[in-house]
């Protein structure tokens, strides 16, 4: 078996799956809100780029760019749409899922009805080089994708760790009525949270674009991917996401060598239904140490 | 013990405050209350600049609902409530918690009840969420100094997630983050509940010797001998309405007799 | 009246000419205010009256006349068709009867209006239609047994159509490889689906409702891209066909359409069947006692409710098993699309439109979803763009569907009522309305009303003379309004009922409350110690005159 084939591999899959997952597990954290549009704003977000790549410019980090920030707008209207009405009505967590799942379902179709079902794709962001390494050859759209959601990963939680904003969005994961109390708007800091893991899902997106196409009904698998990671590191715990992106990147990898790409799914979420068994909290159950109450 | 000088002191010692020192809050006819439930009846309340009050009375009359209807945190609410001569009383509340951020920005610090704390952020972390104004938030290394002069233990918890500290040492945390913003008003309900009676003394002592300056500070307390002779006034709170001062003493006696 | 108050200004005292010792002659007093404009002033009312109660309108239908009642009963248990409650009408003096519960008479209706949609299409529509009305059949069972698991075992489960497409693909594998005839597809469907529910009813017992959620959402898609990739079951093809179906293949196109139909309509038929007697029944009523978060409570009653949950967990996949063999008996095998992401949402569309936890909201909302998605078919994508918003708007502005919408009307006027109540009005121990229509003896609403203007009236009574006369002289003859004060603290009862007890020890007197049952001492009310019994007598009237202002 190729060691370093599986190691690379793990890390790049690692790398998207995490950005995906922790985009999940904030959102559900902090807002309470299980986002199932995420299949749509990663769409959105792929479209996105495709019409600037298409009718501004090409240039590499400027269609990144424009992903990003189509993925946000995707997330702002998410936001506006399903979490703003209904964030203090009784049983907000099923109906919340629901709207969210409807507004996949308009989406998708949405574009689907404005672009039609033809599938199309993004010029190569990180160009086309590779560097050849004794034992190893590293392509430019590897490295890039690595780099780049490493670099936003590291960003987004530097930002959450040090900034005022993203105390505001910690407190609130934490305990939403003493936020309120010390004076943290819940509409105001969702819509912050809304906008910035839709960016990271629109980051994802134009990276996965690089190895797959865009496609209405493109964000489906990564979505249900990123929220079986989330959910396997246990819903809102950001280092859990992140271990099990490492831990079920690799399982990809060596599934994919060992027995065929066929049963990667299956073995995922064998280890996933094996993993909530001994943990049903998730991978986070395990790292909390925190007293509650 | 006459209702009628009970009415009359009252009266002149709201005038008194008229004359001599700014408004901060001025209460006027609130009621408040949940679902069908009305807890606070027709309630007037007038808070000074500068002055420390103290509201006893005894369990579920009315104390903390009074302070959540400040803070627009009720069901409903009837009735006016300005803060700083800004109305932030609403006839009809959307939905408890709506407008609480901004309420809270307008100057007020609501130091609840039971410690609403972030269990996973760190003390330090948790002073610097109280500081949410921009200016708090650039000085808000100096205030931190400030806070732990008042509570000295939280120096060496700094770094330690709020979770796992002790009941006396969330207090300190939660009132300390009360103290991070630029409030001109600092509601604290029940500081001493729960607490050991030492601590409970600690923490009030800590509150009275706190420099206000143009702010005001009330304190809801079921044990008034921590309160007495401490504050400038002390108010009875009964069945959701305002007792004057008289019968403020008169309920102390009550509790020594029941 | 005016004039009279203005006269009375001061009190003669009549025992004044016997010469007592301690009598005055003259004590100024009270104006008299007359107890009729008190009432009439407390009658005549300052807010606007509102129409208040919770009465609902029911048509009463007229009686049997002599002849005793028949009540048609379900052969042969002793539960009724129709709960009739039967009244003595003392108005009219006759008996009437009310339905109470008026949904036998829907579901009949409507099943009746189902049964007969393939008699009187059109001819021009009748293919769309009847296409239509099989897919609403199956869709409307698989949706009436996902019911079950989301409603009754609350369970949020979303691999329903992960059991039924199993069923289905490996029941038409099993027709196609060794020649099955089609009626053992369904019983080995159920077969198929007991072990899938078995397999997956596991992790549920141990996961939380959203966790569950979005692993059984994983499954679907696993399911998925297994099928999908595998070419035994037809990868190359969009789905596995050529299974054994129960239309007979020389009847007319129309004819197989029919008999498709009402064999769909009949497995509804079933599937509701199965929901009454799961939902209506003992499980049912065990998983009612246990709701979302109150598990530990049910616990503590005693109610095994994770056992009867995966019960019905299980019951429902054996259910959905045996649709998903008859599904590829009706259709002669079936596609891919029915583990598509889409498909999950358009189920879960039809239950969230017709509202969760109810038989009538899986079938209603089936109906709808299926119009839309079927026979609106030429639209294209924005038939199912419609389906969303609707499912967006349900879930936005209803608690619980379409069916949920009366309920939710009722709830929400009463809260805003009781709200507008209690910020207009003052309370002072009157029973509110609302109260009233719950008090069980109407007598206390109107003691307890009469009690309130009589402390009104009171009220008003209290003043700085009237105090001084009674700290004067507590005992003997009394000014009217003093009086009327005194007589009325006498006749408060026992309980907390402020008394004065006599201090051997210190020659002095003190305020006590009494407790109002026998054997229980007095509560002491206040430390102070009083030298003489009239000062008591005075220190409890004062008492007592705060505690009525205070009301």
């Amino acid at each position: 078996m190729d060691v370093w084939f599986v190691v690379s591999n793990t890390i790049l899959l690692a790398c998207i799956y995490g950005t995906l997952a922790i985009g999940v597990s904030i959102t559900w954290s902090s807002l309470g809100l299980l986002n199932l549009a995420y299949g749509f704003i990663f769409a959105f977000a792929g479209y996105g780029a495709w019409l600037f790549a298409q009718h501004v410019s090409a240039w590499g980090p400027a269609v990144l760019a424009s992903g990003v920030l189509a993925g946000a707008l995707g997330g702002l209207f998410v936001c506006a749409l399903a979490f703003i009405p209904i964030h203090d009505k009784p049983n907000f967590t099923i109906r919340g899922l629901i709207a969210t799942l409807a507004i996949n379902l308009i989406g998708t179709q949405s574009l689907l009805w404005w672009f039609g079902p033809r599938s199309k794709s993004l010029p190569e962001i990180f160009g086309t080089w590779k560097l050849s390494l004794p034992g190893m050859t590293l392509t430019a759209d590897k490295a890039g994708n690595v780099i780049t959601s490493v670099v936003m990963l590291l960003l987004v939680l530097r930002w959450m760790r040090s900034s005022r904003g993203g105390l505001e969005i910690r407190a609130m994961m934490m305990n939403p009525h003493a936020a309120s109390i010390v004076g943290i708007g819940v509409r105001r800091t969702s819509f912050y949270v809304m906008a910035i893991t839709g960016a990271l899902a629109g980051l994802a997106a134009v990276l996965l674009s690089q190895t797959y196409y865009i496609s209405p009904f493109g964000g489906l698998t990564p979505m249900i991917k990123a929220v079986s990671i989330a959910l396997c590191g246990g819903l809102g715990s950001v280092q859990g996401a992140i271990i099990a992106a490492i831990v079920l990147g690799l399982n990809e990898a060596l599934t994919t060598v060992a027995i065929g790409g066929r049963y990667v799914l299956i073995t995922q979420f064998l280890m996933i239904i094996l993993i909530l068994l001994v943990r049903p909290r998730g991978i986070a159950g395990i790292l909390d140490r925190a007293r509650e109450a | 013990m006459n209702v009628m000088q009970q009415d009359l002191s009252r009266e002149t010692h709201t005038l008194h405050n008229h004359v001599h020192r700014r408004e901060v809050l001025n209460v006027c006819g609130l009621s408040a209350g949940y679902g069908p439930m009305r807890v606070i009846h027709d309630l007037d309340l007038i808070v000074g600049s500068g002055e420390r009050i103290g509201i006893v009375g005894l369990n579920g009359h009315g104390k903390s609902t009074l302070f959540y209807a400040i803070a627009g945190l009720t069901g409903w609410q009837r009735g006016s409530i300005k803060l700083n001569g800004i109305e932030v009383g609403r006839t009809r509340s959307q939905g408890p918690g709506r407008y609480t951020h901004q309420i809270v920005r307008a100057g007020l610090a609501l130091i609840p009840q039971g410690d609403e704390i972030f269990h996973g952020l760190t003390v330090e972390e948790h002073l610097d969420s109280g500081a949410f104004t921009p200016r708090s938030w650039r000085e808000r290394k100096e205030r931190k100094e400030r806070i732990l002069q008042i509570f000295p233990p939280l120096k060496k918890l700094m770094a330690v997630p709020v979770g796992r500290l002790s009941g006396g040492e969330r207090r300190m945390v939660s009132i300390g983050r009360g103290l991070m913003g630029e409030a001109s008003l600092f509601l604290v309900d029940e500081p001493s509940l729960g607490l050991a009676p030492k601590i409970g003394k600690n923490v009030i002592d800590a509150l009275m010797a706190l420099d206000l300056g143009g702010s005001a500070m009330v304190i809801a307390e079921q044990n008034v001998s921590l309160l007495e002779g401490r504050v400038d006034r002390i108010i009875g709170m009964h069945v959701g309405k305002l007792k004057g001062e008289a019968s403020a003493a008169l309920m102390l006696h009550d509790q020594g007799g029941v | 009246m005016t004039e009279l108050s203005q006269a009375q200004r001061t009190w003669r005292n009549p025992l004044f000419a016997w010469d007592s010792a301690q009598e005055v002659e003259q004590l100024p007093t009270a104006s008299y205010v007359s107890h009729q404009e008190i009432w009439e002033r407390t009658r005549s009312s300052r807010t606007e009256l509102f129409k208040v109660g919770r009465l609902r309108y029911y048509h009463k239908w007229a009686g049997h006349g002599q002849s005793t009642w028949r009540r048609s009963r379900y052969w042969p248990t002793r539960r009724r068709v129709l709960r009739i409650r039967g009244e003595y009408n003392d108005k009219s003096l006759r008996r009437e009867k009310t339905i109470v519960d008026k949904r036998p008479i829907w579901w009949v209706v409507g099943l009746m209006v189902l049964a007969l949609v393939p008699l009187i299409t059109p001819e021009r529509l009748e293919n769309t239609l009847l296409t239509a009305g099989v897919t609403f059949g199956i869709y409307a069972a698989i949706n009436l047994c996902w019911m079950l698991v989301i409603g009754t075992a609350s369970i949020f489960s979303l691999a329903t159509y992960a059991i039924v497409g199993t069923a289905a693909f490996m029941t038409a594998y099993a027709s196609t490889m060794f020649g099955l005839p089609w009626w053992l597809l369904p019983p080995l469907g159920a077969i198929i689906g007991l072990i899938f529910g078995g397999i997956i009813a596991l992790p549920a017992t141990r996961l939380d409702g959203f966790y569950y959620a979005l692993l059984t959402l994983g499954l679907n898609e696993l399911c998925r891209v297994y099928f999908v990739t595998s070419k035994e079951f037809g990868s190359a093809t969009g789905g596995l066909y050529g299974a054994a179906t129960y239309l007979p293949q020389d009847w007319s196109s129309t004819g197989q359409l029919q008999l498709a139909y009402y064999a769909c309509f009949t497995l509804m038929l079933l599937a509701l069947l199965l929901y009454r007697f799961i939902n209506g029944r003992q499980l049912g009523r065990i998983l009612r006692i246990a709701p979302e978060k109150r598990e530990a409570f049910a616990e503590a009653t005693g109610v095994d409710f994770r056992q009867a949950r995966v019960r019905v967990f299980l019951i429902s996949s054996v259910g959905l098993g045996f649709i998903g063999g008859f599904y590829s008996a009706n259709y002669g095998g079936v596609a891919f699309s029915i583990f598509s992401f889409d498909t999950v949402l358009l189920g879960l569309a039809m239950l969230v439109i017709g509202g969760i936890g109810r038989a009538e909201g899986a079938v209603v909302g089936t109906l709808i979803v299926v119009f839309f998605d079927k026979v609106l078919i030429t639209l294209g994508p924005i038939r199912l763009i419609i389906i969303g918003l609707i499912m967006l708007f349900v879930v936005l502005y209803l608690r619980n569907g379409l069916f949920g919408i009366k309920q939710q009307f009722r709830t929400w006027r009463d809260k805003k009522k009781s709200e507008r109540r209690s910020t207009r009005a003052e309370k002072g121990g009157e029973m509110l309305p609302e109260e009233a229509t719950e008090a069980r003896n109407p007598d206390d609403v109107y003691r307890r009303r009469y009690d309130k203007m009589q402390r009104e009236f009171l009220k008003k009574l209290v003043t700085p003379e009237v105090i001084n006369e009674h700290r004067r002289a507590p005992q003997g003859q009394h000014s009217e309004s003093l009086e009327r004060l005194l007589i009325y603290f006498r006749n408060q009862p026992q309980p907390d009922k402020y008394a004065i007890s006599a201090l051997q020890s210190t020659n002095g007197y003190r305020i006590v409350a009494l407790s109002g049952h026998r054997g229980v001492a007095p509560r002491v009310v206040e430390d102070k110690i009083y030298r003489s019994p009239v000062e008591a007598y005075h220190g409890v009237f004062l008492r007592r005159v705060q505690d009525l202002l205070e009301s």
